[in-house]
């Protein structure tokens, strides 16, 4: 889940974490989805970024990522279950970048 | 630098204490914790003689990852959530970690990995202490910190011959030290009174397939090992993904949608982890 930045937070977005005072106090609840009105009560807090829904795109390009995967996995074989683990982690990349 | 005599490693090893470059907090820990009679109340009070560690183990309990996010107040509150044996290992690690940013850089971040992965294996395997064997993933490495700390050169030396032979660590160890990085940590889990499937857990994670005591958290932290360096979290000393030993798949029994959910979980729990520890 991606951390967002409180300017960048749109109508629509849901809360992957609740939102808590430093009390702990649960001020909006894990899943809720953000209004105008919720996303300037989150700018009247003071906090400066919420963890939202939705998979976070990693910060290098998906090639780059890729390649050392298949640097990582160079000296395998035909080992099955190595090619099935690797298999999923390239998925698993892949699905990060939506 | 030819094969050293493993009874002397092993016993360098276990005397830890008494090398000069240890750091302080992990002398005295070790100490306390070498007592097999210790009490939570001992363990309560030398921990809050030190304001900082204190806050790591407040910070790390309190973190999303143990379902009590935000509510554990002290050390003596954590033990009673978590158990002895949980925070006995918590302790120890954080009063490593900062040492193992040092010793090799990212093998914090694969510590916390194998930790978070392990977690997520015991509980799809439906296992009752799944914090235990987060404490096995966490720790499964930390030979490689001791190693650094009592033979400096010589591992740097190994992890250069790793690379240029294009071996993994765990045979350069083997070369130049006759023993290994699981069994260093094992010697010392053992004398650290963890409890026996938890040392036999990190002292064959490469081999899953000799432990008696803990077969199935011992593949557990084995397949925890794989598929963070398979993704690339951390770095550990090794370039190449090492081939996950037969017996342990079949004993988990993975398909290949188990391992992209596991991955997910993985990488979520990771995320929310260095927001936490960066704090």
């Amino acid at each position: 889940m991606p951390k967002i930045p409180v300017e960048q937070l749109k109508p629509g977005m849901k809360l992957a974490r609740p939102l808590q005072n430093s009390s702990g106090m649960v001020l909006m609840a894990e899943g809720a989805e953000l209004t105008e009105a919720r996303i300037s009560k989150i700018e009247n807090m003071g906090v400066d970024s919420v963890f939202i829904d939705g998979p976070s795109r990693p910060a290098q390009p998906k090639e780059d990522l890729l390649d050392a995967l298949d640097r990582r996995f160079a000296k395998m074989g035909g080992n099955p279950q190595m090619s099935l683990i690797k298999k999923a982690v390239r998925e698993h990349i892949e699905a990060m970048y939506g | 630098m030819g094969n050293m005599d493993p009874k002397a490693l092993r016993s360098r090893v276990e005397n830890i204490s008494n090398i000069p470059t240890i750091p302080s907090v992990l002398k005295q820990l070790s100490t306390i914790i070498e007592n097999p009679k210790i009490s939570l109340n001992e363990i309560s009070h030398f921990v809050s003689k030190d304001p900082a560690l204190t806050t790591k183990i407040l910070q790390m309990v309190n973190s999303a990852l143990y379902g009590f996010p935000g509510r554990i107040s002290s050390v003596n509150h954590a033990v009673m959530l978590l158990g002895l044996n949980v925070v006995k290992g918590l302790l120890l690690s954080v009063s490593v970690f900062e040492i193992m940013h040092k010793a090799m850089i990212g093998l914090r971040e694969h510590s916390i990995g194998v930790a978070i992965a392990s977690k997520v294996l015991a509980q799809r395997k439906g296992l009752k202490e799944p914090e235990e064997v987060f404490v096995a993933g966490l720790l499964h490495d930390v030979g490689k910190v001791i190693l650094t700390l009592v033979y400096p050169e010589d591992y740097d030396k190994t992890v250069k011959e790793a690379e240029a032979a294009g071996i993994s660590i765990f045979e350069a160890e083997r070369n130049h030290f006759s023993e290994t990085h699981a069994a260093v940590a094992g010697w010392l889990s053992e004398k650290w009174h963890f409890p026996k499937k938890l040392c036999d857990c990190i002292a064959n994670h490469h081999r899953p397939q000799v432990s008696t005591l803990a077969p199935l958290e011992t593949a557990i932290v084995h397949m925890a090992d794989i598929l963070v360096k398979a993704r690339g979290l951390g770095f550990s000393g090794d370039n190449l993904v090492p081939e996950v030993n037969p017996k342990a798949w079949d004993t988990l029994g993975l398909a290949e949608a188990d391992l992209r959910e596991i991955l997910k979980e993985l990488e979520d729990s990771v995320e929310q982890t260095e927001e936490e520890f960066k704090s």
